[in-house]
């Protein structure tokens, strides 16, 4: 349940709502998860207060360099307009429908995604970072699922930044074409060989299996971070299998 | 808060919590076109354009709308023109009701709107992309088929591509080979519209929900948290204190009164298991508490401050379980009616045991044994609209329940000794229903609303959330079947035998007559060749238990669906075995016309049996169609087509079912009709059938005007009200376009009498011509015609009779019970791509060919067939409701239970071998229900050709295949 509802119209507003200690206050970007008669598990359950995003202009994609700024409240149908990696664009239109992606904030799909994301799958494979307020803090998407929202208390994701000169390439497999999958795979590459392998399909987050120099040894790191991807979807032993399959023919496209 | 909302042009400034989702305040202003689904984001039917962009109302907070526009359906067409509210349609209203894209039309606006937004950014867009938008909307109706052709339809006669559009308008309609006897038809058979599109496609308030009362009340249900227990003690004080809340109901406040919630014919076909309340909850989401406030969040608050302490029960959710020695007993009440063979001490809802002919004779006469074990999973309807009913009393002191059901009369019947008030104080209205699929033959809710009603004296409504749909809704039986088949080398079968356990969950309602449609279509289709054929062999054994999950009931198929899906993987391996054509050798065994129904001398539905005979079967015939229409000969055993070009891991397969279905219960199911005559000419059709989308309102008016020398505009249909029509069974078993169609079709031939008796009284009064005899006379053009060509209207006729010659009323009235049940017969061929590595299948085409007697609107009889492909397809892939040991359910939403989406869809094509069917006036039968039947074991038989993965489980996931695949 909504407590309050704010639509700020400053950033300093914004933050001076996220900052106070009661009631709980939490953003508000498209509304499709903070907003459903059941919230995602991943999202807090309690009663809040909601701070409406829609008038601070975060929602621009920008390319910058060899990187690409990711508004916050930029929704997922407009990633597939953007200039960003096919792959990217690919997994922003597997995460949900046609009609959910108008909806959808960039933010607001990384901070509720559970393990089944194939964008926050590809957005971790890539190293996406936060960029949080106040402070101009800057967190890797990875380091935000562990404790999500002690992170994230009284502070504002403003963009999501994304490398474009790093390849990437998703691979899934669901029991339908646009089921959530079973085995995500993301795997990205820089030109200097940084290879990172991330793993969704299950769970309450994706999973980094290897940030390396290189290639080698992916499909076993693959392997051993669905060691205990068990639940009633499909056994770890299934996963760890076709992880390996998926994460070999990522690195093909790739190659 | 105050905010002003700006909808198709309007300011409305209104007082909303901020908690306030867009869709309510949508609804309370009146724009009750956009519908209340699934309340997380998930089915689509709550879509708007919000700036233009499509937009799901319920994931919207309304304070998130100010100073943006709102875009509702109402506003899609043209303004309403003086007293006509029709016209002036938008290009995508007029081509939806053309092409029948709106089955039940719960989501049509939703889909309008989202394709009203495709073709603004995009005027000419390919299928794909329309496929891709629609996506955002969950149509169980229709397969997505009809509605993506309408939108491609729009778009190119927006562009004034007449051409193209010739060319999506034919598209949607399905391929029928005819029999001779409908060429002399003027309605049957045509693809006429739907007599109720108009009112669906501009989002008018025709559901139950968009109706309101003053002064009414909110239900909600307190359920229970654990699988199995007794409830120690309830304390309600602290929520009957709570200011709004009227009336908080436990157990110790109702009577109780053992009932079936299955909507059923008198007397109910199973046990009598079920209070409205009991001090025992028997599954997770089972009843604890009702409540009635004057809010649903104040209802919502009372249910917190509810106190229960639950003595918990060791549970059981494995049905081989429920059948142990020491199983827990699920239903221990002193109450409980038994039903045939049900033996709550032994956790027994429903056991049978048929024996056809001598089957260990046939098994010894067998070269080789199969013997093989199935398994098929529970499986929600997944309808668009939720249960809603309003429940009030009138002005008469009768309680009227306006209810979205497909059982109105049995509603009425079964509610009146729960409620303690005679039949006749209780009306029940059947408004349009979003969707039921067998769901809604359930009295699943009407009670709650009805219990609440009574206690407060004031109007309640009671809607199912998303969770309530899922974990207490009704969905299909989980099962496990073991099949033994003898087969001669030559591939003739001996004898067949099959035992099935079915899950019936926590209450029996369906728990004998689903399992018992398992044997009686599933193992009758095939009952051998030669001398077998003239005496088959056939066993069927089944039990049906009580488990600590959620009651199952009916869904489309109903026991059919997992009895084929066991049968045809069977058929399948043991054609295979033989190393014989999978078609020839099931064609060979297959029942033919003129041979009696193996079962109708041994089970009809819990009722006495009665022979019937297979007057008509075209599923040689069909299968021939199928064979040329999916190029088998082609395909299958043919390892090129087996392989993709340059993508080594990837497999072709193709695979196949056949069906038989029913068509209305023999002997049991009846309708009735009325037919009155009005002056212009017009007429009035009333009939008590319940049209839950599927076209039957329509089908049933295309009869009467066949008869009556009419069009579909001259035909008003009223149906489903227990005070204004007459009784109808219902919508289920197939049987609407059979019973209730003849029951329309006698009654509109009583009217074309007295009509003929008129015209030519009117015609010899008028001396300019020869005498006419009135059976001479044809009713055609609204007119009644005379030999020689002078003619009179009806509507002079209809002046005539009511104003101004030996005044009458014309009306008919006729009822029609099923003298048979007599069967469909289809083929339903799968063809899919497997990964090799990673057991992921994709299903390209589904194609179904299908003898379903006299075809009388082949857009509403393909929309039927499409629909069911959907719903077999989501069977056979991807849906399935499994709980934990402990009984807790871990599908719980929508979001959590994948149906097929537009852009997933594989290739649908649709034929109908036409056959008269000689019970019926118009020579029908049944064409609702094996559509779903026979895809999830065509998947598998498919993959199995593609990758020899034996899948004997559903559904057909990919982990599945790649065991399967591994183990091979």
């Amino acid at each position: 349940m909504h407590l309050e509802y704010h639509r700020p119209q400053t950033l300093e507003e914004a933050l001076a709502l996220l900052g106070r200690a009661e009631p709980r206050t939490l953003p508000l970007g498209g509304g499709a998860f903070l907003n459903a008669a059941q919230r995602p598990k991943t999202l807090p359950q309690e009663d809040v207060a909601v701070v409406d995003l829609q008038a601070l202009g975060l929602d621009a994609i920008t390319p910058r360099g060899n990187f690409a700024d990711l508004g916050a409240t930029a929704r997922l149908q407009d990633l597939l307009q953007a200039d960003l990696p096919q792959a990217l664009k690919d997994a922003a239109a597997l995460e949900t429908t046609y009609t959910r992606r108008h909806l959808q904030t960039v933010a607001g799909t990384l901070v509720a995604a559970d393990g089944m994301s194939p964008f926050a799958t590809a957005m971790m494979a890539l190293d996406a970072v936060l960029l949080l307020q106040p402070d101009d803090e800057k967190l890797p998407l990875g380091e935000l699922y562990p404790f999500r929202f002690d992170h994230l208390q009284g502070k504002l994701i403003t963009k999501v930044t994304v490398p474009t000169q790093a390849k990437l390439a998703v691979e899934t497999v669901a029991p339908s074409p646009l089921s959530r999958p079973l085995v995500v795979v993301a795997v990205a590459q820089w030109p200097s060989g940084r290879t990172r392998v991330v793993l969704g399909g299950w769970g309450d987050a994706p999973h980094l299996a290897m940030d390396g120099p290189e290639a080698t040894g992916a499909e076993e790191a693959a392997r051993n971070a669905a060691h205990d991807a068990d639940d009633y979807r499909a056994s770890a032993e299934y996963r760890r299998e076709v992880a390996a399959v998926l994460v070999r023919r990522a690195l093909q496209a790739l190659a | 808060m105050e905010l002003t909302l700006t909808v198709n042009g309007k300011r409305h400034t209104i007082d909303v919590s901020p908690d306030t989702s867009l869709l309510d305040a949508l609804r309370d202003l009146g724009y009750t076109s956009v519908k209340h689904g699934c309340d997380d984001g998930t089915c689509g039917a709550c879509t708007v354009l919000f700036d233009g962009k499509p937009a799901y109302s319920c994931s919207v907070l309304a304070a998130q709308a100010e100073g943006h526009e709102i875009q509702t359906v109402d506003a899609l067409g043209g303004q309403q023109t003086g007293w006509d509210f029709t016209l002036d349609l938008h290009p995508l209203q007029e081509a939806f009701v053309e092409v029948g894209a709106v089955q039940c039309g719960f989501c049509t606006p939703a889909m309008l709107l989202t394709a009203k937004h495709l073709l603004d950014e995009n005027p000419d867009p390919t299928e794909e992309e329309v496929r891709e938008a629609l996506s955002g909307v969950i149509c169980r109706c229709t397969g997505y088929e009809k509605p993506v052709k309408a939108v491609l339809l729009a778009a190119a006669r927006m562009r004034g591509d007449e051409e193209k559009a010739r060319k999506f308008a034919a598209e949607a309609m399905p391929e029928v080979i005819p029999v001779p006897e409908v060429e002399a038809y003027r309605r049957v058979g045509q693809p006429d519209r739907k007599v109720d599109a108009l009112k669906l496609v501009q989002g008018k308030p025709a559901f139950t929900d968009d109706f309101s009362l003053p002064g009414m009340l909110i239900a909600k249900v307190l359920r229970s948290p654990v699988a199995h227990a007794r409830i120690k003690r309830i304390d309600t004080s602290k929520a009957k204190a709570l200011p709004g809340v009227h009336a908080v109901l436990t157990w110790e406040d109702l009577p109780r009164v053992p009932w079936s919630t299955a909507g059923q014919s008198d007397p109910i076909p199973g046990p009598l298991d079920t209070f409205s309340l009991d001090n025992k909850v028997r599954f997770v989401g089972d009843r604890v508490a009702f409540v009635a406030a004057e809010t649903e969040e104040i209802a919502e608050q009372a249910l917190k401050l509810i106190e229960v302490e639950y003595e918990e029960l060791p549970a059981i959710v494995d049905p081989e379980d429920a059948l142990k020695e020491d199983a827990p007993i699920i239903h221990d009440e002193p109450e409980y009616v038994n039903f045939g063979e049900s033996d709550p001490s032994k956790n027994i809802a429903a056991r049978i045991r048929i024996d056809i002919g001598d089957v260990e004779k046939g098994f010894a006469e067998a070269d080789y044994i199969f013997e093989g074990e199935y398994e098929v999973p529970r499986a929600h309807q997944a309808y668009s609209e939720p249960h809603v009913t309003i429940t009030y009393w009138d002005e008469n002191d009768r309680l009227v329940v306006r209810t979205s059901t497909q059982v109105p009369f049995h509603v009425r019947r079964q509610l009146a000794p729960v409620l303690n008030l005679p039949i006749k104080k209780i009306r029940v209205v059947k408004p349009r229903i979003g969707g039921g699929f067998g769901g809604k033959q359930e009295v699943l809710i009407e009670d709650v609303a009805a219990h609440l009603t009574i206690a407060t004296g004031r109007p309640v409504k009671y809607i199912y959330t998303d969770e309530e749909e899922f974990i207490a809704g009704r969905p299909r039986h989980q099962m496990k079947i073991r099949l033994k088949t003898g087969v001669k080398k030559d591939g003739t079968i001996t004898a067949n035998e099959m035992y099935a356990l079915s899950n019936t969950g926590a209450y029996g309602g369906h728990a004998l007559t689903v399992v018992g449609n398992t044997g009686h279509k599933a193992m009758a289709l095939y009952v051998g060749d030669g001398e077998y054929r003239k005496s088959p062999n056939i066993r069927f054994y089944a039990d049906t238990v009580y488990t600590n999950t959620v009651p199952t009931g009916a869904y489309r198929g109903y026991g059919a669906t997992q009895g084929f899906f066991a049968v045809e993987r069977h058929m399948e391996k043991i054609a295979r075995a033989l190393g014989m054509d999978p078609i020839a050798f099931r064609l060979k065994n297959a029942i033919r016309a003129g041979e009696y129904h193996p079962f109708s001398l041994a089970w009809n539905e819990g009722r006495a049996p009665s022979p019937e005979t297979i007057d008509t079967n075209a599923l040689a015939e069909a299968v021939a169609k199928a064979k040329e229409a999916v190029d088998w000969d082609a395909k299958y055993g043919n390892p090129e087509w087996h392989t993709v070009p340059g993508k080594p891991h990837l497999r072709r397969g193709i695979g196949l079912a056949m069906l038989m279905q029913g068509t209305a219960i023999a002997k049991l199911d009846m309708g009735g009709a009325f037919i009155k005559m009005n002056e212009d000419g017009s007429f009035n059709l009333m009939v008590g059938a319940a049209d839950l989308g599927t076209g039957s309102d329509t089908v049933l008016a295309q009869m009467a005007a066949e008869v009556l020398g009419v069009t579909l505009d001259d035909i008003i249909v009223t149906s489903g009200d227990t005070d204004f029509t007459p009784f109808d069974k219902g919508a289920y078993a197939s049987s609407t376009t059979y019973v209730s169609g003849a029951a329309a079709t006698q009654a509109a031939e009583q009217v074309a009498e007295r009509i003929r008796a008129r015209a030519a009284a009117m015609l010899n009064a008028r001396g300019d011509g020869p005498e006419v005899n009135p059976e001479d006379i044809t009713l055609a053009d609204r007119k009644a015609i005379a030999p020689d060509g002078r003619a009179v209207t009806l509507a002079e006729i209809g002046f005539n009779s009511i104003h101004h010659e030996n005044q009458e009323q014309i009306m008919g009235a006729a009822s029609f019970m099923a003298p048979a049940s007599p069967p469909p017969f289809a083929i339903q061929i799968a063809e899919v791509t497997v990964d090799t590595e990673t057991g992921q299948v994709w299903v390209d085409a589904l194609t179904t060919v299908a003898d379903a007697g006299v075809v009388i609107n082949p857009l509403t009889a393909s929309g039927q067939v499409e629909g069911g492909v959907n719903q077999g397809l989501g069977y056979g892939t991807t849906e399935d409701m499994p709980y934990t040991e402990d009984g807790q359910p871990l599908v719980r939403a929508f979001k959590d239970y994948h149906v097929p989406l537009a852009a997933e869809m594989p290739r649908l094509k649709t034929i109908f071998v036409e056959t008269f069917e000689p019970t019926h006036p118009f020579g029908v039968k049944s064409v609702a229900e094996y559509p779903l039947n026979g895809v999830a074991p065509a998947v598998a038989n498919a993959v199995y050709d593609a990758v020899e993965a034996a899948v004997d489980s559903g559904p057909v996931t990919p982990e599945k295949v790649w065991r399967a695949s591994h183990k091979a």
